[in-house]
Parts: C-alpha cells; structure tokens; sequence
C-alpha cells in the first residue's frame, strides 16, 4: 500500500512542470539518477544503484550551497548529473538559468558548458597528464572562443595570476606540481571559462591543512569577484559550514535536510545529522563528547531499506520508518527535513 | 619581455621555500630515460639492437659484396676420359673388294678350333694360314686373301689415314716374324722395335695389343699419350702425369676393373663452379651458402630485410589497432562490441594454416619476390593487429573514466580533440612497450615463414631463409656456418628487442620507483 | 624558448652525479643492514627513560632520490612513554611515516636510509637500537614487538584469504608455540570481540571485501592487537573512513588504550583527532620536529607559529569566521633545504634572529619544546586556552605575533650567538618578502 503511495508521488513530481524563478540559477527537482548493474551471461540488467533518488533544491545566483554527506551516499552523482556528465538522468528536471539542461541538443550543450564549471576532488586525475598547464587551462577557451587570439596569452596569465599560478608554471606539466597547485589549476581552468556556476567536488579534502584554508579563501576571493555561485560538495562540515550559505545533508541518494547553514548547524533536524555532526573531532583534547555513534555502516544503494533509508542506523527509528518513507516538509521557513518525526 | 627579464634575473637569486623554482626537478623525459638506463637488461637489449641495426643497415654498405654476388671456386673433377682394353679377340680386317661376313668368321673360329688348316662352306673352300702367333689369313681356294685375323692391332699414326689392308697386313706379317721392313702396294715401310710403322721416315701407324677407345667425342688420343698410358699399365701405376704438347699439364687415375677387364682413365680436369658451402676465410668470413653467396653479407641483407618487415608489419598493425581499438573503447556501446567481436574472429583465425595456404598460392602464381615480400607484410599486419585493438581500447576504456576526460566534456572540448590530446598520448607508453615486444615476435614469425619457404624468397634474404637453407642433417652437422649466425642474429634482434619493451615499460611506470 | 623551457630542470650531467653519489652511499648502507649473523651487542642499548617505550634520537632518514637527497626525517627526537599515545602532526610529505617506518624498518629500499640517530626500543629487559640493526633482526620485532595499522584497510588484508585465516596466521607466527588450533582460533574470535565485531564467528569465515571499511579497519586493529606488541603504530587509521566510521573507530582505539598496556604512536594530519586521542603531540614541519608537549600544552598554548597557523586554518563547527585564516606558500620541497628556519617563509611573525641558522630547541615548559627564535628568552606563549575552538583565530596569532616581537630584540640585542651576517641576513628577508608579494 505505502509502496503505491511512493510511486504516486514520483509520477506526479516528475511530470509537475517547475515553474522558473528568476532568482534561482539552479533548479533541481526529484532529480533521479539510477545506474544500472549488469550481470549475467549477456551482461543484462540485474538491478539499479540509486545513487541519486529524489534530490530537490532551488539554488539563489551568487550563494554557495554545501552538500554533505558520507562516501556512498550520492553526492557527487548529485554534481555531475546536474552539470549532465554521467549520461541521461533517470528522472526529475535540472533548470539551470530556466533551461532544462537535458533538453539541450549536443551543440547547444557545448555551448553552454563554459557557463556550468565542475572542480574535482583528486588533483591528481583531473589533469591530462601530458599537455602542459597553460594548455590545459587554455584549452577551452580557445576552443570556444572566449577572447581573442591575441588577448589569448595575456588572458591565460591573468587567470593564471587570479588562482596564484606564475607564469613559468605555463610550461610545466602536472605531475611537477603539489596537489595544492594542481587544485589552483583546476580552479584555472574552470574560471578560465567565465562560468556562472561551478560544483566544486570535494576540492580541498585531498590537500593538506594549510593548503585547504588557501584553496577555501581562493574560493571565496573568486567568488566575490565574479559572483560565483557554487555547489560546493564535501563530507567536511567544518569547511562546509564555513563556505555555504545553505546546506543540504544526503543520505543514501536522498536530501534528508537542507536549509539555511545557521538553521541546519544550530538546529538540526534529522536524526542523521545529528549524528554526523556529533561524530566531528573537535581540536581540543578536553572537549566532552557527547557523540551519538551510529552503529553499523551505510546499506548498499544497489539495495536501499524500504521506507525511510535510515531507519536501520536511526535511534528514533519507529515503526512507520520502516513501511512508509517520509516526504519533504518545510519545518521552519527554508529548512526542509525528510523524517516522520516532523510530521506533525 | 620583462617578464622574461625578471625570470632569468630570478634565477641568480636565491629563491624563498615557497619557489618550486628553488629545486631542480627532472624533467619527465629525462625521467624515463634515467629509469630506462638504470634497468641493465634494458640497456644490454639496446646495445644487442643498436648491434644489429648497425650490423644490418650499415654493414651492407662497408662489405664489397652485393646480396646476391654468386662466387665461383676451381674444383678438379675426375672425368672419365678414356677406356683402355687389352685386346684378347680377333678382330678381322677385310681384303678391298673381298667380303667376309660374320657367318665365314664363325666357321673361321671354328675351324681354327678344331686345329683346322682348312674348312669349306656354301661349296667354297676356304684356307687358314697362321702368319704368326695370333695372326692368321684367310684365303680362298683360288688363292687370293680374302681376310686377316689378328689380335696386335694396326693403329693409324695422329694424324694420319687409317693404313690401308695391304699395309696392314704386310706390316702385321712383318711384326709376327720379326722383320724390320716390308713393302705394300708398292712402297716400302720400315717396322721399328716399338712397333711403328715407317713410311720414309714418317710414322704412319704403329701396331699394339692395347686398345684405348676415348670416353667422349671429339676427342682424339695422341699417340703419346698412348705410350705413356701404357707403360703406366705395365707398371701398375694408378695416377700418372701427362703433359701434351700444348703444354697443358693434366693427371689421370686409372682404375682397373677385373669383371670387364677395362682400365678406365679418369682425367682431373679443372672446372668452374659455384663456391657452394665455402669454409670461413679470410675472403669470406663466414664462408658462403649453398648459392655460392657470402654468408656474413647475406645475414647483413637478411637482417635489413627482417627488421624492416617487422617495422612496417608492426606499423601496419599499430595503425589498424589504434583506430579500431580507439574507436571501439571511446564509443563503447555496439560499436565496442562489433569490433571486439571482430577481434575474436581474429583471435580465432589459426593463423599459420592460412599464411601456408596464402603461401602455397603465391608460389603457384610465380608471384615476384618483391611483391611477395609486400605482401606478407600486408597478411602479417592484417593478422596481428587484434591484440594492439585490444590493449588501446582497454587503456581507452580506463582513461575514459578518469576525472580529466569529465573534465574536458565539461570544458565542452570537441569529441576529436578528447580522443587525439587526451586519450591517445596516455595510451602512447603502453603502445611503444607493446610494439617493440611485438617487433621481436614479428620477426621470429617471419623467421618461421621463411624457414617453412612462405616468406621471403630467393634473392632476397632474411634470416629465417637463411636458416631455412639448412635443411638436412649432414649441412647441418657439417656447415655449422650457415645456421649458427643467421640463429645468433635472430636471438640477439628478439632478445634485444624484448629488453628493451621491458624495460620501457618499467620506465614509462610512474609507480616504479627503481 | 628552449632554454626557458630547460629552466628549472636538472641536466643529464648532474642527474648522473647524483645517481652515482647516492649509489655508492646506498650500496655501502646495504651491504651494512644485509648482514647475517650479526651479534646483539652491537644493537644493544639502554633506554635513557625505563619509563618509554620508544625513545627517536637525532634520527636522520634520508631518502636518495634522482633529484637530490631528500631528509625526510631530519633530526627527529622525541619518545614514546610505554602505555601512553604520542600524536604526530604535520602536513603531507613532513615526515610523519617516514618515521614511523624508520621504527619498522619498512623504509622503501634501498633510496630510504636511516643514515643517523638512534631508536631505541624497550622490550622489557633489554632495549633495542633499531637504527643500527640488520634486516634479519629487525623481522623478529615486528609483529612481535612493534605493530601497525595502515590508512587503507582495503588494501593491508589480502584479498583472497578469509579474516580468520589471516589473523590465525598472525597468531600463529608471532605467538603461536605450544598452541592448538582451537587455541588460536579462540584467540581469534576474542581479538575480533575486542575490536567490537558483534558477530565475530561470522566475520571469521568472511572474506575481506565481504566487511565495510570500518569493518576492515577493525580487523586490521585486531590483527595488529593480535601479539600484545609494546607500541603500536597507528599511520592514518581513520583518513580513509566517513565521519561516523571515524567517530566508531577512534572509539574503539580510546577504549583499547584503556585495555591494553601498549603504547600508540598515533600519526595523523587532523587536529581534532589528535587531540582526541593523543597524550602527547608532536608537530613535525619539513623533517623536523617544530613542537612537541602535552596535548594540552599544543592545544592550549601553541608557541610555534606552524602549530598557530594550522589550528587557525581548520575551520571548526561552530565558530564563525568571515575570512579563513591561511598559511602562505606551501610546504617546501625537502631537497636542498637551506639552513633557516624552514618555516621562515611562511612565517607572518618572523623575527630578525630568523635569517639565522635553523633555530634549536627550546624548553619552555618541563614538556613543551619549540623550535622557534621567538621563545629564545624565556618569553612564554599567550594562553590561548580552549578558546582557539571558539575565537576568531585573528586573535591568538596576532597576539601571539606582538609577544614575538620583544623576545627576538630582546635575544638579538643580548648577542645571543650573533649571525653571520645581519645585513646579508637581512637583505634575504627583504627578497624573500619580495618573492612572496611576487607570487
């Protein structure tokens, strides 16, 4: 029965036209995105990992939203089926500046891609490992034409400057650089292109202290200066909260909170994150903990509990957590929060 | 400008910690190379290949030689030059104008059997008379001589006509009984103790029981010569030297057979032939082959030969495989599965009965060397370019999923610049690596081909045809010189080569560290 | 172009001089550490403090690499006191491992040499100079004596043996004369209880990919329990794990140090953990140790400005900054290091004294040692007290940059060892400056 319910109501999200709000640059809806298991003798479809199964956020131009979460839980499929690199999304709309980015034919979808920037994670992989630096960042802002041939270099320097490279780096490939200058080029090679919008794909949790708190005020400077607005993704909360304005906390391919960054960190909701703040180490050898340890790991996303996702790890978990899974409910205004435990 | 400036004025200060100008780094390539050089057995394959491509590209330049300058050496050949009987029968010599058929020297024999001095036939009467020993006449009733029957033969002097019955008969009387001179129709000859007959003092025959027929035509025994021969068979010598008037020096082995009762005289007569299976020397240091060609410049030309197949057979197969493989692993999908497909039938195409059977065809249409070589080329590159297809779309399938190809599909980069920037200079390491491990066993499968004689043809050489030129035991065991280098060559090229791929890919490997 | 693009490069000449110069230094240290039979008076030694476990003398490990000599650990010293858990703190590439794997001998070879110091290790009745032992001798400690438990538990179990197969082996090994098969096998569902695996038969016929990662690290925390070793060293165990598994596994370590009386060498590059864990910190920068003390003497009263910075640049839950606090530049490439303060740089409190020679150490409290010019006169570090989690981090650093200030006058005008050349050494300040401002 309750399993009709949930199917109901997929089918009427995906189908409810988004209406368009100017002051939004991004849109995303119920976005699902499954991918599929192969197996068998002819390599058939044997199942789904729902890495993302109903994401819906609205995100103003000029914040920065954090989306949090554990390994697993689907958040960086979040980012890069709303930029549409992980071929078709399963389901749900993704408006960007009013746009339907999967309505877009292949050309125009290039045309656009200087608008929506991604920056990933490992410094390491997302540099072509034989085309030098300044090729690199250059690359596409040849290639779509940005700025003039002869403005090309002086641009290249400028960006190069903004994201505190030298020019001698220009010649030199990615291997000859710290993670912290390789994370500097891949911001490079994003603002090179002028973009409205960038997900920022865990960008600091691969480098070192120091070169974090760099690569944040980096973020933060560029921001201010082209008014940026990121979708800035991370299972840190500190940086988190230090850079967002909103947040959104997934579990399992589902937001199950997201608000305001003060109402989500001063007042949290769901029981998850509850949970996952209580489980940062704090620098302070006589801090009191008082943790709540979540007991055993995240489920498989190939095999998701039914109803609500959490109940097998939750301490509140009831009995309609585990039949009926819970909807999204604006608790206070702008803090929304997926858990029976606000229905009333 | 300036910014150049201040960088090389730069340098001469000294940089803060913060300057990654402040330490010197290796450069990438230099990188590989020191990792390459470090490896020994690398460095020893590239000294072994640096060898052969010396030995094969340069060395067909420094020898005199052409690749197919045939030698040609002096052998000295026993011919068979003439057979010397002595003679035991009686041969019959007819008066001019007389007849004395086989039937009258049968009751002739018959009559001299049975001790007869006379013996009739066909109503004729006949009368034998013996002139001397072994000599008999035959002459009919009326008197007139009708034969003669001897076994001392009457032999023309060089030169001259065969003496005429008269003479013959007359000069045999003279011979039987001792005299010293005779006449004969009407001129006189003188006989001497050696049994030549003289005619004013010229030799016009001389008579001998010896009868020394020659092996071939056209060529006439001097009397001499005769002489000589027989004397040798007198004394039981078995070679003897001759020198003709000509001056030309020749030796003879004479070998008696007692069943035919024939002396046969073999003379060494001095031919020209091909230098086949030459030992070593100073000429030709690894002697020559079975042609008569010089080894050490048949395996210089052969090596060009079989390292320039196994470059352009495993360019040939480089240039199928990266497209095919490159298109297959960027696409995937059906296009992935069609050409991996193919490459399985590749894989199962038993490849060896094929390149035989092509082989076979070739040989049956007389196809020219030159073209032939082509198109092995073309047959072993069409059949070896499944296994480089499959390590490119393998490397492809994994570059795809790397964050640097997202990135540039999020950068928007056309598909051909991500497939030739990105994708293939990451794939360039491993291909190198697997091209020069194929350059060996593309060399040793042409080896192979030519060895079964379905590669590489006469003249051209390569050292699997030179090694094919061994093809029974005895070369074998006896003309160590034709097999031995061309093997040697052919594990020093493989083994160099397969060093060497070693070794790059432990040097293009980032996570080597030693 | 072609000489700009050389620039910066090593030539193929002096990349042969430093092969061969680290060739022949490898080959002779080698030769040394390969030898068998060699007698244990050689290594024997006396521990300074009966009360340590592990004391790191003036230990030097160099790594001799294409580039250059890399000191990755340069003159480290510090110890390990039996039943407590040192933390090691320090960004990539500062040392940490290198000398944890110093203690274990597992310095990749033969690039990685200790090339000096001491490590003395107390086994109870005797103590080991592991520095100077050879192979042969070393394989007997570990497991035995000293344990260790990696970053990525995916990647130190094998993956084709179950769990139980694998810490039976251990077992076996290290511990298991006189013992039965059962015997081990009830050591070790015992060992997987410890670590707080409910279903310990279970996971005993598992195979690794079959468990979590926190799973896994539990198993390879057992295993590393598996022989009651004197010191266990902990190299990153929870970086690899979310949150909540960290939360779950620095758990099970608190409550184990409790039961168990090994000491932990706790290396880590997160602050919050360390202080959660730790008894004693050491913050090593660039091969040497900066600070070291008490948990609360480095959280409360961080003197050396790396240690400031650091905490500084971590934004915490809860505390609200406008602008991240960031240390400049980045950590320097370790080849070639000049002799100055390596932070100096970096340094936004930099005194005169700093263009001097690299600072030693100081004591400027019975536990806590700095190596910093600014504490050269006895001058002690503002208490920032647990604020440092909830302050603006502005604060501490700039206080704690005024009350620099005094102290190196005051140490310069003293004629404390006056430097080679001031002016020269002042000249290099400006530059370096310059450069900074320049990038």
């Amino acid at each position: 029965m309750s399993k009709q319910a949930v199917s109901d109501t997929k089918t009427a999200n995906g189908q409810t036209p988004v209406a368009y709000d100017p002051q939004y640059i991004l849109m995303v809806k119920d976005l699902k995105k499954h991918f599929p298991i192969k197996g068998g003798m002819m390599s058939q479809t044997v199942g789904w990992v729902k890495a993302v199964d109903g994401v819906t956020f609205n995100l103003k131009r000029g914040t920065t939203m954090g989306l949090v979460g554990e390994s697993g839980c689907g958040k960086t499929t979040t980012g890069r089926t709303i930029l549409r690199l992980s071929g078709e999304k399963t389901g749900g709309a993704v408006l960007f500046n009013g746009q339907e980015v999967y309505d877009l034919s292949a050309k125009e979808m290039r045309a656009l891609r200087p608008k929506m920037q991604i920056i990933f994670q490992d410094p390491f992989s997302s540099l072509s490992p034989r085309l030098p630096v300044g090729e690199i960042i250059g690359e596409a802002v040849r290639e779509h034409k940005l700025v003039p041939k002869e403005k090309f270099n002086d641009y290249i320097d400028e960006v190069m400057d903004n994201c505190g490279l030298q020019p001698f780096h220009k010649d030199r490939y990615p291997h000859e650089f710290s993670g912290g200058q390789r994370q500097r080029i891949c911001i490079a090679r994003a603002l090179a292109l002028n973009p409205e919008f960038v997900v920022c794909d865990e960008p600091v949790s691969a480098l070192d202290v120091s070169i974090q708190a760099q690569i944040i005020n980096l973020l933060k400077d560029l921001q201010e200066k082209y008014s940026l607005t990121y979708l800035f993704i991370s299972h840190d909360l500190s940086v988190v909260e230090h850079i967002s304005d909103t947040v959104g906390v997934m579990y399992l391919g589902n937001l199950v909170e997201y608000g305001a960054k003060t109402d989500i960190f001063r007042n949290p909701l769901h029981p998850y994150t509850k949970a996952l703040f209580s489980a940062i180490p704090i620098p302070d050898p006589q801090a009191k903990m008082n943790r709540i340890v979540l007991e055993g790991s995240i489920p498989s996303p190939a095999n998701p509990p039914s109803g609500c996702k959490f109940h097998t790890r939750c301490a509140h978990c009831m009995q309609r957590c585990k039949e009926e899974a819970p909807v999204q409910r604006e608790v206070e205004p702008g803090h929304y929060v997926v858990c029976h435990l606000y229905d009333q | 400008m300036s910014e150049e400036l201040k960088n090389t004025n730069q340098t001469e200060e000294q940089y803060s910690l913060n300057d990654d100008r402040r330490v010197k780094v290796l450069s990438p390539g230099a990188l590989v190379v020191k990792r390459f050089f470090r490896n020994r057995l690398a460095v020893l394959g590239l000294i072994m290949l640096i060898v052969m491509f010396v030995f094969s590209f340069v060395g067909g330049f420094v020898m005199p030689y052409g690749q197919a300058e045939q030698f040609y050496t002096v052998t000295y050949l026993d011919k068979e030059y003439v057979g010397v009987t002595r003679n035991d029968e009686l041969r019959y010599a007819v008066a001019d104008g007389q007849e004395f058929g086989t039937i009258l020297q049968a009751q002739f024999l018959l009559a001299l059997g049975k001790g007869k001095t006379e013996y009739s036939y066909k109503g004729e009467d006949y009368t034998l008379t013996e002139e001397g020993a072994d000599f008999y006449s035959i002459s009919k009733a009326d008197g007139t001589v009708l034969a003669i029957a001897y076994k001392d033969i009457v032999n023309a002097a060089d030169g001259m006509e065969d003496p005429a019955f008269a003479v013959k008969y007359e000069a045999l009387k003279a011979y039987a009984n001792g005299g010293t001179s005779f006449s004969a129709d009407g001129g006189d000859y003188t006989l001497d103790e050696e049994g030549n007959i003289l005619s004013d003092g010229t030799v016009i025959g001389y008579i001998s029981r010896f009868v020394v027929a020659p092996k071939e035509n056209g060529v006439t025994i001097t009397r001499d010569f005769k002489e000589k021969l027989q004397e040798a068979l007198e004394d039981d010598i078995t070679e003897f030297a001759y020198t003709d008037e000509e001056g030309v020096e020749s030796t003879y082995k004479v070998s008696y057979d007692a069943t035919a009762k024939v002396w046969s005289v073999q003379q060494k007569t001095p031919s020209y032939v091909y230098d086949t299976y030459g030992q070593p020397s100073m000429k030709h240091p690894l002697g020559t082959d079975k042609n008569g060609m010089d080894m050490l410049v048949r395996l210089m030309y052969g090596g060009r030969v079989s390292l320039v197949i196994g470059f352009i057979v495993v360019a040939i197969e480089t240039v199928i495989g990266v497209i095919l493989g490159g298109i297959s692993g960027y696409f995937g999908k059906w296009v992935d599965n069609l050409i991996m497909r193919i490459v399985d039938i590749f894989y199962c195409i038993p490849s060896m009965p094929v390149i035989i059977i092509l082989g076979a065809a070739m040989d049956n249409m007389r196809v020219d060397p030159q073209i032939r070589m082509l198109y092995l080329m073309l047959i072993l590159g069409f059949l070896g370019w499944p296994g480089i297809a499959r390590l490119v779309r393998g490397q492809i399938l994994s570059l795809r999923e790397q964050e640097f190809m997202t990135a540039t599909e999020a950068c928007g980069i056309r598909v051909s610049r991500r497939i030739f920037r990105h994708l293939i200079p990451n794939v360039i390491p491993q291909l190198i690596v697997t091209c020069t491990m194929g350059l060996g066993s593309t060399i040793i499968m042409e080896a192979t081909l030519s060895f079964l004689g379905l590669g590489v043809k006469f003249p051209f050489a390569s050292w699997g045809s030179i090694i094919s030129d061994v093809n029974n035991s005895y070369v074998m065991t006896t003309f160590w010189f034709i097999w031995i280098p061309a093997g040697i060559c052919l594990l020093i090229a493989v083994l160099g080569f397969n060093f060497v791929g070693d070794g790059l890919r432990d040097a293009f490997d980032p996570k080597m560290k030693r | 172009m072609a000489k700009k693009k050389a620039e910066g490069y090593l030539s193929g000449k002096e990349s042969r001089r430093i092969s061969r110069a680290n060739r022949k230094i490898t080959n002779e240290l080698e030769k040394k550490r390969k030898r068998k039979k060699v007698p244990e008076s050689e290594y024997l030694t006396t521990m300074h403090d009966p009360a340590n476990a592990v004391e790191f003398d003036n230990l030097h490990t160099y790594f001799f690499t294409d580039a250059g000599t890399v000191k990755s650990v340069d003159g480290v010293s510090f110890e390990v006191p039996v039943g407590k858990t040192v933390g090691v703190v320090g960004e990539s590439g500062c040392g940490k491992s290198v000398t944890s794997l110093s203690l274990m001998q597992l310095l990749q070879r033969p690039q990685g040499q200790v090339v000096e110091g001491e490590i003395r290790l107390n086994l109870g009745d005797k103590a080991y100079d592991v520095a100077k032992m050879p192979y042969e001798a070393v394989q007997h400690l570990r497991g035995n004596f000293v344990s260790m438990i990696f970053q990525e538990p995916m990647t130190s179990l094998n993956p084709v043996f179950r769990i139980g197969a694998q810490l039976n082996e251990v077992i076996e090994l290290h511990d298991g004369e006189g013992k039965s098969k059962e015997d081990v096998k009830k050591r070790t569902i015992e060992l997987l209880e410890m670590v707080g695996i409910a279903n310990s038969e279970g996971v005993y016929e598992m195979f690794p990919h079959e468990l979590s990662g926190g799973m896994r690290q539990r198993v390879c925390i057992a295993m590393a329990l598996a022989c009651n070793p004197k010191v266990i060293i902990a190299d990153e165990p929870t970086t690899a794990l979310d949150v909540t598994i960290q939360a779950q596994v620095l758990d099970l370590l608190r409550n184990l140090k409790d039961k168990i009386n090994s000491s932990i060498m706790f290396i880590t590059h997160d602050l919050g953990v360390i202080a959660e864990m730790a008894d004693y910190v050491v913050v090593m920068y660039a091969g040497r140790i900066v600070e070291k003390g008490t948990a609360e003497d480095i959280f409360y009263h961080p003197a050396h400005p790396y240690t400031i910075g650091l905490m500084a640049s971590k934004p915490v839950v809860g505390r609200q900054v406008d602008k991240l606090y960031s240390i400049p530049g980045k950590v320097p490439n370790p080849i070639n290091m000049p002799d100055y303060c390596y932070f100096k740089d970096r340094c936004e409190m930099c005194v005169e004294k700093c263009s001097g020679e690299y600072p030693d150490e100081i004591s400027i409290s019975p536990t806590h040692k700095v190596s910093c010019y600014r504490y050269y006169d006895g001058q002690m570090p503002e208490d920032v007290g647990p604020a440092v989690a909830v302050e603006a981090e502005k604060e501490p650093v700039k206080a704690a940059a005024e009350a620099g200030q005094g102290p190196a006058e005051a140490a310069v005008k003293a004629g404390q060892k006056p430097k080679k050349s001031a002016a020269k050494a002042g000249q290099r300040t400006a530059k370096a400056a310059k450069g900074g401002k320049a990038q």
